[in-house]
């Protein structure tokens, strides 16, 4: 590899992690901000013996400089360690190791949902166009707009209640049980997903299907699902990539709304649970894990692009 | 037009092509009555100024038409009538017997493609195995002049320089063998040494092959040196077939010798360029009649009463009442 | 829920007739006036419970858009939910922009170290996406609205952010500030009579777009139980307080607040994407 390429991989991979470590003063800091005693807000809501108030002080360095403590819990973070929730009085790291069951299937199926039909209707509308097209951008407009939660009400009033076609709570157990189970939460989820991938796509769909190099292809006799793969497809993958990577922050705060919405234990739910409890080491390392997460895809977004567009590679170089 | 009279040998026949594009109500001419052909073996110069029409007659002999252009007349391309050719007859036509070398070649690859794929691809299409199109490519990068090919399948095309891309463009063209090459202005976005290399090439290519060769072009100059007849276009019409040696010593349409001595001579021997008076009209801005009569010196009222006839003018076939009228 | 405007700029209504935008300006408008006149055309008041009458269905005589679980009229809530769940995210946008501004002007005209120091900030921002920040602010703050609202703020700052100072980096290389500076005017006089009347299509649009995701991120956020407390509603709560009901089989109490958040987006939406385009084409023109 030559060195030019590796100091460009090392520059990315240098601020991806400093804005990890911003990211995470900024999570931490939240504690400081509490106003009057932090360790009042750690404990609101439960009675608690002095011993214990000072126990969790304790827990979680508020007896220490913001840096002292703030090196410690980074420093756990690091070993996997987030700390003891206070509301269920165990590991964050094993809570989120429990939850991550539900939310993992449910985002990569969401996921793939968004952008299988996301990109077969752009390309549809791309190679269509004319009143296709303009239904197809309607269409994509509506579903851009859709919050996670108006889908989740519409998708149980019809499929859960109406036809009783799918499940409307709990997750399941086993492939299929689940698979079934995850439907309608996934679909919930990547309705607007689907409709920011379907209006951008069909934008640089078309924009590749006018160049000359489509209409060389043509001339050579190269057409119909050759054409489009080869020349379009290929072609607008950078910046479908890039949207892509941007959907997945989507995606991981979508978990929030939909396993609330179709009453799912996941990552999500463990969340806004331990928001309304006030359960901040839970909130704290929940929200370090979505921010690494979404660093380190769009970092690898950035990565790949030079692989997709030769032409990055050697600007990037230089 | 001697094209009516063609002969057996001839790769590409075009017959009172007419275009229009447009919704059927208020239709867009581009494109009327054009005829010409190419014989095996030889090279048509196609020249105009730019919206002429001389790359959309160019394209239609691969039926490549613009989207919703209605189109009528016959257009045979190595045997095939491509006018209501169905998809896998086109398909075929284009896999196996006429190619295309663009104008741009930056534009005409793909440029996040490898080269090799590019040069592969028809080849590939047509069902020729990975390894023998691979090695057909590599043959053919090294007929056009390219060092080191096994690396240069492997580059991508904004890795090569305009000319090189170019001769990787031709490759691709020859890549099927085709009986004909349609050559759109394939030199003018070179610069001027390239250009000389890679008109050597195509020419040299043609006479090894006796490939069939219609060549777009503005250069009069160009299209003298090499083809044996010349068509010459305006807004949409032939208004003139001469031979590459008449075109500049004695043209005969008033639009050609405006172009002539609109053309910076090379050799010294034309004077000035004078420039042609008006600006290039495209047929849905023409006038009636003859569409030159608005911007030609000799025109009168009879210039406007009809589209001309086509009438012998020694050794060309002009469409003009009053040939060679206009002092050079 | 938070997604560039060049995302959504590429194809928008705008090479059509515009009845699509004129019908999401007049849902706007509607929407608006529904706010602030509720106490006008309201039939009954927003909280006036009728334990008889609850789930009663649409068309219901006295409830046209029928009556949640504990009776409540969902058109009346409808309306009224109309005032918080708009000018909460007007709060927002307003603030992201104030904040941007002055970020993005104080990036463009220092330079240097201040230009880094801001944008990287606003790219770590970028690295927490709305909800999430509003969430971690609840989680310390406790439910409300005022939080999470300058949560958002700060969350949507960068987008405004980045569009000023890139828009006033440019603006600086251009000639006329310079023609104003030497005919005396100072520098901060020049840039916002000049600069900001320059952006403002821009920046509307970016606003228009950001409103709309502040929206549907406050009404998440009341959805999940975080933001707006009770007796106060905005169409999120109202959505989350009836969503049992569907399982009763009673889906409009959801669906009616739902279709107005839904409506109240596609017409932001629609609009930004408008002003959006028209600045692309105006882009093209020149």
């Amino acid at each position: 590899m030559p060195r030019a390429l590796l100091t460009w991989i090392g520059g990315r991979l240098l601020g991806a992690a400093a804005t990890v470590v911003a990211a995470s003063v900024l999570i931490y800091g939240c504690l400081r901000l509490v106003p009057g005693d932090p360790v009042l807000a750690l404990t609101a809501g439960r009675r608690l013996s002095p011993e214990q108030i000072e126990a969790v002080r304790q827990a979680s360095g508020l007896d220490q400089s913001l840096v002292r403590g703030y090196l410690d819990w980074m420093g756990g973070a690091l070993r996997l360690d987030l700390g003891l929730s206070l509301h269920y009085r165990t590991e964050v790291s094993s809570l989120l190791a429990d939850r991550v069951a539900v939310s993992v299937p449910l985002i990569l199926y969401s996921a793939v949902l968004a952008v299988l039909l996301g990109c077969t209707l752009a390309l549809v509308s791309a190679v269509r166009g004319g009143a296709v097209d303009r239904a197809a951008s309607v269409l994509a407009a509506v579903a851009t707009a859709t919050p996670p939660f108006v889908a989740a009400v519409v998708l149980l009033s019809v499929f859960a209640v109406g036809l009783g076609w799918f499940p409307a709570t709990g997750a399941g157990s086993g492939f299929w049980d689940r698979w079934w189970h995850l439907t309608l939460p996934a679909t919930a989820m990547a309705v607007a997903a689907f409709g920011v991938l379907a209006r951008v796509g069909a934008a640089a769909f078309s924009e590749e299907l006018g160049r000359d190099h489509v209409t060389v292809a043509r001339g050579r006799g190269i057409g119909g699902f050759a054409l489009l793969r080869d020349h379009v497809v290929r072609n607008a993958l950078a910046p479908l990539v890039t949207v892509i990577g941007v959907l997945t922050a989507t995606l991981f705060v979508g978990t929030a709304v939909v396993e609330t919405a179709f009453g799912l234990e996941g990552v999500g739910s463990l969340l806004v649970g331990s928001v309304s409890r006030r359960d901040l080491p839970v909130v704290q390392g929940v929200s370090l894990v979505a921010v690494v997460v979404f660093v380190a895809v769009n970092t690898l977004v950035d990565l790949a692009l030079p692989l997709i567009d030769p032409r990055v590679r050697t600007g990037a170089v230089r | 037009m001697s094209a009516a009279e063609h002969g057996p040998d001839d790769v590409l026949t075009v017959r009172g092509l007419r275009m229009e594009a447009g919704p059927p109500g208020s239709p867009v001419p581009l494109l009327d009555g054009v005829d010409l052909r190419v014989g095996r073996g030889e090279t048509v110069g196609l020249v105009g100024e730019s919206g002429s029409g001389k790359s959309l007659t160019a394209r239609a002999a691969l039926g490549l038409f613009p989207a919703g252009a209605r189109v009528s007349g016959a257009v045979t391309a190595a045997g095939t009538e491509v006018i209501g050719a169905d998809r896998a007859a086109l398909r075929g036509l284009r896999r196996h017997r006429v190619s295309m070398v663009f104008q741009d070649p930056r534009a005409a690859v793909n440029p996040v493609r490898r080269v090799g794929d590019h040069l592969t691809e028809a080849l590939r299409a047509r069902g020729v195995p990975r390894r023998e199109a691979r090695d057909r490519a590599l043959d053919l990068l090294e007929r056009v002049g390219i060092r080191d090919p096994r690396t240069a399948v492997r580059r991508f095309p904004h890795e090569f320089s305009g000319g090189m891309l170019q001769r990787v463009v031709i490759a691709g063209a020859l890549s099927t063998g085709p009986d004909l090459i349609l050559a759109d202005e394939p030199t003018t976005a070179l610069d001027v040494t390239t250009q000389a290399e890679v008109i050597a090439l195509l020419d040299s290519l043609r006479r090894e092959r006796g490939t069939g060769m219609l060549f777009v072009t503005h250069d009069l100059d160009l299209a003298a040196a090499i083809c044996d007849r010349v068509h010459v276009m305006y807004a949409g019409r032939i208004v003139e077939e001469t031979t590459g040696a008449e075109l500049l010593s004695a043209p005969a349409h008033p639009y050609t010798r405006a172009l002539v001595a609109a053309s910076p001579s090379l050799h010294g021997d034309r004077g000035a360029p004078v420039p042609v008076a008006g600006r290039p009209r495209s047929l849905a801005e023409a006038p009636s009649g003859c569409s030159f009569r608005d911007r030609c010196p000799a025109a009168d009222d009879a210039c406007a009463a009809a589209v001309p006839a086509v009438r012998r003018h020694g050794g060309a076939a002009v469409a003009c009442l009053r040939p060679a009228a206009v002092a050079l | 829920m938070t997604v560039d405007l060049t995302a959504v700029r590429g194809r928008s209504f705008r090479a059509r007739r515009p009845w699509g935008l004129w019908a999401a300006v007049a849902f706007l408008a509607a929407a608006a006036l529904a706010g602030l006149c509720a106490p006008l055309v309201a039939p009954q008041a927003p909280g006036a419970t009728d334990l008889m009458n609850s789930l009663a269905p649409p068309g219901t005589p006295g409830h046209p858009l029928g009556t949640d679980s504990t009776g409540r009229d969902v058109l009346s809530r409808v309306l009224y939910g109309a005032r918080l769940s708009l000018l909460a995210p007007l709060g927002v946008v307003l603030l992201a922009s104030l904040l941007g501004i002055t970020l993005g002007l104080t990036a463009a005209r220092l330079g240097g170290w201040a230009d880094i120091v801001v944008s990287r900030g606003m790219d770590v921002v970028f690295a927490f996406p709305g909800l999430l920040l509003a969430m971690l602010v609840v989680a310390v703050f406790g439910p409300g609205v005022v939080a999470p609202v300058c949560a958002l703020a700060v969350s949507y700052t960068p987008f405004i952010g980045r569009l000023v100072r890139n828009a006033a980096v440019q603006e600086g290389a251009r000639p006329y500030p310079e023609a104003y500076r030497v005919m005396g005017f100072g520098g901060l006089w020049v840039t916002v009579r000049h600069l900001l009347p320059n952006i403002a299509p821009m920046l509307i649009a970016q606003g228009t777009l950001s409103f709309g995701y502040a929206l549907v991120d406050l009404a998440a956020l009341s959805y999940l139980g975080l933001g707006v407390r009770p007796p106060a509603a905005d169409w999120g709560s109202m959505i989350s307080q009836s969503q049992s009901a569907i399982l009763q089989g009673a889906p409009w109490g959801a669906l009616v607040p739902g279709l107005a958040v839904l409506g109240t987006v596609v017409s932001l939406i629609v609009v930004g994407g408008h002003i959006g385009g028209s600045i692309v084409k105006k882009g093209e023109r020149t």
